[in-house]
């Protein structure tokens, strides 16, 4: 009995205490991330006081997908300690790791609480969608105006890409910091299983195509079908019109895909995934097309120039079957096609409810990731091509080492016409998610390219709705 | 004297109402914060429209009038209604099955159990993945083994029609391990004078279950069908991770066009589909409870 009364006693204290660690729990808490930003908050606030009072250094905190295992932290995270030795004693940037799938949650629930941090990464990056950034910050006036930056930093407002410019511009107001840095997106092919008859940039996409005999390209269908969509991006531009059909539609998005352009450029994607694609395609997710082409099971796959670390010796314990990732060359599309979208909104942007401190850390950082040097050392580490930048004998040479992205870079000239990619025209469930679904269908015939394009139009108009 | 008692025992009840209602808070609290308000919301927002951060515009009807129009939406509705069905008989029964073979405690009985629990402590999106690799062309198990009588065997049963929906059930078919503790434990609770009476009676096996344990287990069975369609009504990680409804939309259900309507900023129209999954899950209690007359004592 006594044990019992004692059980009873324990058990009720339990619950008590249970309840009230519940109750303190849930005061400050609404969500983890709104807790864990009022914290960042505080600190901020009380660093920023400190700073005012005894004019020690500003501390930063920038929440960000590029650290821990993203591909992106092997040069961000240098560059912000970089930043910290130059800035010593006046700004100090502090990385808050976020895993890339839940950034964009996290940012929207913030923006909800109106507690935005304050360097936040442009939509196109870290899962941000445009249509949300447009509805939600734009039409809110939640990001700060850096037309003073761009006159207060001219090298780097020189550097800035004009299309790009042009599109962070809303009324008359620099939203985010713009694109100096293109990466164009072509497709890598393994030479011990393909050898083009010519620079697959001076093919046209028939030639392509007939070239290419029992060689498999890496697609997949699942996820958001990514080597598939690029794929399909530079088939619509090798049709007449297609270039511009790909380019005007980046700002209010393309909701009908009934088109004869985009009819074509499936009927041709759908002979590829019919005679042309890896025996995994079909439920391929990314990791199963990468794997696919650095087994030699797939001789080509459509990808941007961050795959190039991949073909290093030292990412060799990826590759399987005799592949070498020395075989590995690249070059962009047929027609002369590189995919890349300068219409877009850039790196990051500063949230307007942020303190003049910060918002100061926050544009001396931009400066500095804006800066020559910096932006060199990117391409060294991550490829791409900035247009408006005079490079360096000895960038150059830096550049030549890096054989792959080397080429890259030398696979374009003058007459390259830069495209958007699907996921720059399509609205977020369609490039997400039905365009990867549909296209077993495409594969086994169950649609034709028109009907394929029927349903995918039937798709986009039900998430206007 | 009785109507003294009376109201002692009513003094009683009212000086000790304060404590009732004290205890009592907590739960209102939690239960208005997480419950009502919510549903309040899902509720009123479904009339909006709504990007889930600017203030909602009522739209009247027209989220719905949309959804009824939406293929996706009839496709879910066939789907849901497909598998409240292989949910009822197959799922539903299979967890009684096992679960009267328990109750008869053959040979390794105890491990049997242990062994039929471990699914339940795996997540669904962990099962999803299992089952992605399970059903590979390639390198899948199921595949491999029917190729070693059909070599020229290939199925896509994720991405192709009509496997699809088969694939995506056999994600959660089997593991009916709720439906067997249910039953089991009304099983046991069954008086051991009712088996000795029907024996001494003369009562068969079979007729021991039929007229027995059967009726006595109603209630458990209803649960368990309430349980097991409501799950499907839900049922979100094992499509979103295998399909994502597709291909097209051979399997896609509720859940999934909510979390694609929030990916569009429509939160109106997918609370809209919210409170359709909120009035199925009620009709689904009402009928179960009507046909199991769950509400009547079965003893």
């Amino acid at each position: 009995m006594k044990l019992k009364k004692l059980l009873k006693s324990g058990l009720a204290l339990g619950l008590c205490f249970g309840l009230a660690a519940c109750s303190s729990g849930s005061k400050g808490a609404g969500t983890d991330a709104g807790s864990e930003q009022a914290k960042t908050e505080n600190a901020e606030s009380s660093q920023e006081k400190k700073a005012e009072t005894d004019g020690k250094e500003i501390e930063l905190k920038i929440p960000t997908y590029l650290a821990g295992e993203n591909v992106g932290a092997v040069f961000f995270l240098p560059q912000v300690e970089r930043f910290n030795e130059k800035y010593a004693g006046k700004y100090k940037v502090v990385v808050e790791e976020v895993v890339q799938d839940s950034y964009a949650e996290k940012i929207k629930q913030l923006a909800g609480q109106n507690k935005l941090p304050t360097l936040v990464h442009s939509p196109g990056s870290g899962g941000i969608d445009t249509q949300w950034f447009k509805q939600v910050i734009l039409d809110n006036d939640m990001a700060y105006d850096l037309t003073e930056f761009g006159k207060e930093n001219p090298d780097v407002a020189a550097s800035w890409i004009e299309g790009s410019k042009d599109f962070c511009t809303v009324d008359g107001k620099l939203i985010c910091n713009p694109l100096i840095v293109l990466r164009p997106i072509g497709l890598y092919y393994n030479e011990s299983l393909y050898k083009p008859e010519k620079d697959i940039r001076d093919m046209s996409m028939d030639e392509f195509m007939s070239g290419l005999g029992e060689n498999k390209l890496a697609f997949m269908t699942s996820e958001n079908a990514w080597t598939s969509s690029l794929m399909l991006a530079a088939l619509i531009a090798n049709e007449d019109g297609g270039v511009d059909l790909l380019n005007n539609n980046t700002s209010e998005k393309l909701w009908d895909y009934n088109t004869p352009v985009i009819v074509n450029a499936v009927g041709k994607l759908q002979k590829l995934l019919q005679n042309n694609a890896s025996s995994n395609t079909v439920g391929a997710a990314y990791a199963d097309a990468a794997n696919a082409f650095m087994s030699n099971n797939a001789a080509l796959i459509c990808n941007g120039s961050w795959m190039a670390s991949e073909f290093n010796e030292d990412a060799k314990d990826k590759w399987s079957n005799g592949f070498d990732g020395k075989d590995v060359k690249t070059t962009i599309y047929p027609g002369n096609i590189a995919l890349a979208n300068p219409k877009a909104y850039g790196d990051f942007w500063i949230s307007n409810a942020a303190s003049d401190e910060q918002k100061e850390a926050a544009k001396a950082f931009l400066a500095f990731r804006s800066s020559k040097e910096e932006i060199e050392a990117f391409i060294l580490a991550e490829g791409g091509n900035a247009p408006n930048i005079k490079h360096s004998d000895d960038f150059l040479n830096k550049l030549k080492e890096n054989d792959i992205l080397y080429q890259l870079d030398q696979s374009m000239n003058e007459n390259t016409k830069f495209v958007a990619t699907l996921g720059d025209i399509f609205p977020a469930s369609v490039a997400d998610t039905e365009f990867g679904k549909l296209l077993p269908k495409l594969i086994d015939n169950s649609l034709t390219p028109e009907q394929f394009c029927a349903e995918l139009t039937k798709k986009a108009q039900e998430a206007k709705q | 004297m009785s109507s003294n008692r009376k109201t002692a025992a009513s003094r009683l009840e009212r000086k000790n109402y304060k404590w009732i209602y004290l205890f009592l808070l907590p739960s209102f609290i939690v239960f208005v914060t997480f419950y009502i308000q919510p549903i309040f919301t899902v509720f009123y927002t479904s009339f909006t429209k709504w990007d889930g951060f600017n203030k909602p515009k009522f739209i009247g009807l027209t989220n719905y009038i949309n959804m009824f129009g939406n293929t996706a939406f009839r496709y879910s509705l066939k789907n849901l209604l497909l598998w409240s069905f292989i949910a009822a008989v197959f799922h539903v029964g299979f967890g009684v099955l096992v679960a009267f073979a328990i109750f008869k405690k053959p040979f390794g009985w105890k491990f049997t159990r242990a062994v039929f629990m471990i699914p339940n402590v795996i997540s669904a999106a962990a099962w999803a993945m299992i089952y992605r690799f399970m059903f590979h062309d390639d390198m899948g198990m199921i595949n491999n083994i029917i190729r070693k009588f059909n070599p020229d065997f290939h199925v896509q049963w994720f991405y192709q029609s009509p496997f699809a929906f088969i694939a995506v059930t056999l994600t959660w078919l089997f593991y009916a391990v709720i439906v067997t503790l249910i039953v089991l434990n009304d099983l046991f609770a069954i008086p051991g004078d009712l088996f000795e009476a029907a024996r001494v009676d003369g009562a068969s096996d079979f007729q021991l279950i039929k007229y027995i344990q059967l009726p006595l287990c109603k209630n458990a069975i209803g649960t368990s069908i309430i349980a097991s369609i409501t799950a499907r009504v839900a049922m979100y990680e094992q499509i979103a991770l295998t399909t994502a409804g597709g291909p097209g939309d051979d399997t896609m259900n509720l859940p999934v066009i909510l979390v694609k309507s929030i990916m569009d900023l429509k939160y109106g129209y997918a609370n809209a589909n919210g409170v359709i999954m909120f009035i199925l899950g009620l009709f689904i209690l009402w009928l179960v409870n009507r046909l199991f007359k769950m509400d009547e004592s079965v003893y």
